[in-house]
């Protein structure tokens, strides 16, 4: 039942891009509208399973791995998955009301759509790193063409500097998987822990597969191509992108890291990691407070929330894999939220600049709550999920004595306060600019939806006991060093 | 020996100074053709190293389909700024020596850790030689492909069709002016079609039969079959619709519809996914492939939704 349910995860979305596509119209959302929903449920016995036994495992085509391919889903997919399922939901239903009034993209939208929620749910469940590779570029190329379908010169350059960039991410990937293929003789990223040896081609791999990994995760001070590309793209999009896409690397960066190297010494290269998280944190929020519209600041601030995700490699300990898991969650509920709601605001004033948001709070009252709602959770204010996160991450760097990452995780914290009561601030003077040309009405199930994902991230504060069960295990590479 | 060694070091130093002048050649219309001249040199190091599979795909796809693709983005380039015509369009090359460099390290490395990789006894290639009998075909690239590895098969099945997908996003909203213009054509071109294509077919279907036991398979025989679509869309026998006609849909998810249709009912049926109840169900999923393979690439290079007769 549940081996089932964790296959129909990849395929039903799959199969419903390919009805959606052949249909087309109205049939495409209704197809796109029952499988999103379908999602939750599919998840309901996995999560008793894997809660019950650790993991479950599935061997397609019947061949057991390293001859075929696993489908794994242990606790920390399941979480990613329940993200998933949960986020793309609330924005499929912000899509069915923003897509309506273009049919000629919504035909594009909603094949484009299943087949980027099909592969990020592919990512979370593969246990081999060259099927990994393809799902990703299932991901990828998915996520390029939905940011193209907002038209207009900066979507489109937008677009195409995220392609290169991603497919020169893919290139660095493949080529280590090739060499740590040809180490190892195995691709399933488990069984790979027992044969890795810190030989140079090892080494070399890794690092082609870290580097390609941090690119796509848009890790300063590889980042350069996520501003644009979440800024530009149509609301759900964006939502999607910052809230699921970059994490799906990073998951897969976290797999590698602490279950195949699990017997390295990798002590060095953490610190390197470490630092380039610190400066995501410092670059992004100093570059979210200058900037003058709103879905850029809302981009930038992923570019710092994603550096506290690489925090986990200089504190790496058993407290610090709750820690990291926690701000997967809590930043992916509510930069959806922050970017739903953005996506409204644009929508509602023809604008995102903040300087022209005065009286917002008359005009889109419920777009502005869910906004200031999620920002609570992005700025680690208590009781919200992104304090919880944040939390466990300073307790991790105060148990080591590790003052440097405490400082920068404090200062990120601060600046992510100031970028968020700056936008709030422009909304709620009660200056009023003049209606602008561009206005489009904005379905109040748009505004619910962002709501909800707002709500979500600050109870996902008070429910941390059984998010910390569904997680389960530590990783092997975190509990030897705790 | 002497010869192959001779054969092999001019391969290998016509690869490097063909894939310099597509980089650094003064004109970017010799860069492309150069590029399908690296494609086609490329397929012979294949051969030469025993990779036929790879070497047919790289002549077909590497260099046929993406040159194919390239040329038709360059007319549309020198359409859109006729005053350019032959120039570069590569832009600031200050970085170039710099990635250059980085780019030869890199290589360098990459090819001294391969040299010193011993040759594993137990890899997940040895293990698939071994369990090839029990997948019905001969070839061990088709039962990797197929048996062992369907899913990564599958799933690139989804990344042709985002290929298509993603090409209608970015054209959406501009409207693409079909070459309307009726040219004189040289009176031998239909009687050539009238032969080649029927032999496109021809050879794409004996390619996709061979690939159970020789080289070949779905992917050489779907781009060979896109190549005949190319030719007729070329000579204006094939022209661009406004939108996907419904056959066309559906051919383009066939592939899709049928390995996954497959995969699930031998799921529910209690077995494992996408396990394949004989050598017939192979040859049935490489042919819906084949056809959901060719129909794309033929799309992408007519640059249209979808194609129909001329005349109809």
């Amino acid at each position: 039942m549940a081996e089932q349910a964790m296959i129909l995860l990849v395929f039903l979305p799959l199969l419903a891009a390919c009805l959606a596509f052949v249909l087309a119209g109205t049939p495409a959302r209704v197809i796109a509208g029952i499988t999103m929903a379908a999602l939750p449920a599919l998840m309901l016995p996995i999560t008793v399973d894997v809660i019950d036994q650790g993991e479950i495992a599935h061997s397609l085509g019947g061949h057991a791995a390293p001859l075929g391919i696993r489908l794994v889903a242990d606790g920390s997919g399941a979480l990613m998955l329940w993200l998933v399922a949960i986020i793309g939901s609330l924005a499929s239903l912000h899509a069915w009301f923003s897509f309506r009034d273009q049919p000629d993209a919504e035909g594009t939208f909603w094949p484009l759509w299943l087949i980027l929620i099909a592969g990020l749910n592919g990512m979370f469940l593969s246990c081999d790193l060259f099927n990994l590779y393809v799902a990703m570029e299932l991901v990828t190329l998915s996520a390029v063409a939905l940011v193209a379908l907002a038209g207009g010169p900066v979507a489109l350059s937008a677009a195409m500097r995220y392609l290169l960039l991603a497919m020169l991410a893919s290139l660095a990937y493949l080529l280590g998987v090739v060499l740590i293929y040809n180490a190892t003789g195995t691709m399933d990223f488990r069984l790979l822990a027992a044969d890795l040896e810190a030989t140079p081609e090892v080494i070399i791999s890794l690092v082609l597969i870290t580097v390609g990994l941090l690119l796509k995760t848009a890790i300063f001070p590889l980042h350069v191509w996520l501003p644009r590309a979440h800024a530009s793209a149509p609301g759900p999009v964006s939502a999607v992108l910052s809230a699921l896409v970059v994490k799906a690397s990073l998951f897969v960066l976290y797999r590698i890291w602490f279950w195949s190297g699990a017997e390295l010494d990798l002590a060095p290269a953490e610190w390197v990691l470490g630092l380039a998280g610190a400066g995501a944190i410092i670059y992004g929020s100093l570059a979210a407070l200058v900037q003058s519209r709103l879905k850029l600041l809302v981009a930038y601030s992923t570019v710092a929330q994603l550096g506290y995700l690489m925090m986990i490699f200089p504190l790496a300990s058993l407290l610090a894999w709750p820690a990291a898991n926690y701000q997967i969650m809590a930043h992916a509920l509510a930069k959806a939220a922050l970017f739903l709601a953005a996506a409204n605001i644009l929508r509602g004033q023809g604008t995102d600049r903040l300087q022209e948001l005065g009286g917002l709070d008359r005009r889109q009252p419920i777009d502005l709550f869910a906004f200031g709602i999620a920002g609570v959770s992005i700025m680690g204010l208590p009781p919200s999920g992104g304090f919880l996160a944040k939390w466990m991450f300073l307790e991790t760097a105060w148990a080591q004595a590790a003052w440097g990452w405490l400082a920068v995780m404090v200062i990120g914290s601060l600046l992510a306060a100031a970028y968020i009561f700056r936008a709030l601030a422009g909304m709620l003077t009660s200056r009023q600019t003049e209606f602008q040309a561009r206005i489009r009405p904005v379905h109040r199930a748009m505004s619910l939806s962002a709501l909800a994902l707002a709500l979500l991230a600050l109870a996902s504060g008070f429910a941390s006991s059984p998010i910390l069960e569904l997680l389960g295990l530590e990783p092997p590479g975190l509990s030897v060093d705790s | 020996m002497g010869i192959s060694l001779v054969i092999d070091v001019l391969l290998a130093l016509g690869l490097v100074g063909l894939a310099l002048q597509v980089v650094a050649g003064p004109s970017l219309f010799r860069s492309i053709v150069l590029f399908v001249v690296f494609g086609l040199v490329m397929a012979l190091a294949w051969a030469r190293l025993h990779a036929p599979d790879l070497a047919m795909a790289e002549a077909a796809i590497g260099a046929g389909i993406t040159g194919a693709l390239l040329l038709m983005t360059y007319r549309r380039l020198v359409e859109l700024n006729p005053e350019k015509r032959g120039e570069t369009y590569l832009g600031s090359r200050w970085l170039a020596a710099p990635v250059g460099v980085l780019t030869g390290v890199l290589v360098g490395l990459i090819g001294w850790a391969a040299l010193q990789l011993p040759p594993g006894d137990t890899t997940a290639g040895t293990l698939a030689r071994d369990a090839l009998d029990e997948t019905g075909v001969s070839n061990p690239v088709t039962g990797v492909l197929l048996v062992f590895r369907g899913y990564d098969t599958l799933l690139e099945m989804g990344v042709l069709l985002l290929a298509f997908l993603g090409a209608r996003a970015v054209a959406s909203g501009r409207a693409h002016s079909p070459g309307t213009s009726e040219v004189s054509e040289p009176a031998l071109v239909g009687a050539l079609l009238s032969l080649v294509v029927p032999l496109t077919i021809l050879v794409g279907i004996y390619l996709l039969r061979a690939g159970g036991h020789a080289p070949g398979g779905a992917f050489q025989a779907g781009a060979v079959l896109a190549a005949g679509g190319v030719l007729l869309s070329l000579t204006g026998r094939l022209v661009p619709t406004d939108h996907t006609p419904l056959v066309q849909r559906l051919v383009l998810v066939l592939g899709l519809l049928v390995f996954s249709g497959m995969g699930l009912f031998m799921l529910f049926a209690g077995s494992a996914m996408l396990s394949l109840p004989g050598t017939w169900a192979i040859y049935l999923v490489e042919t819906a492939l084949m056809i959901s393979i060719a129909l794309p690439l033929a799309l992408l290079f007519a640059q249209a939704p979808g194609l129909k007769g001329r005349g109809h």
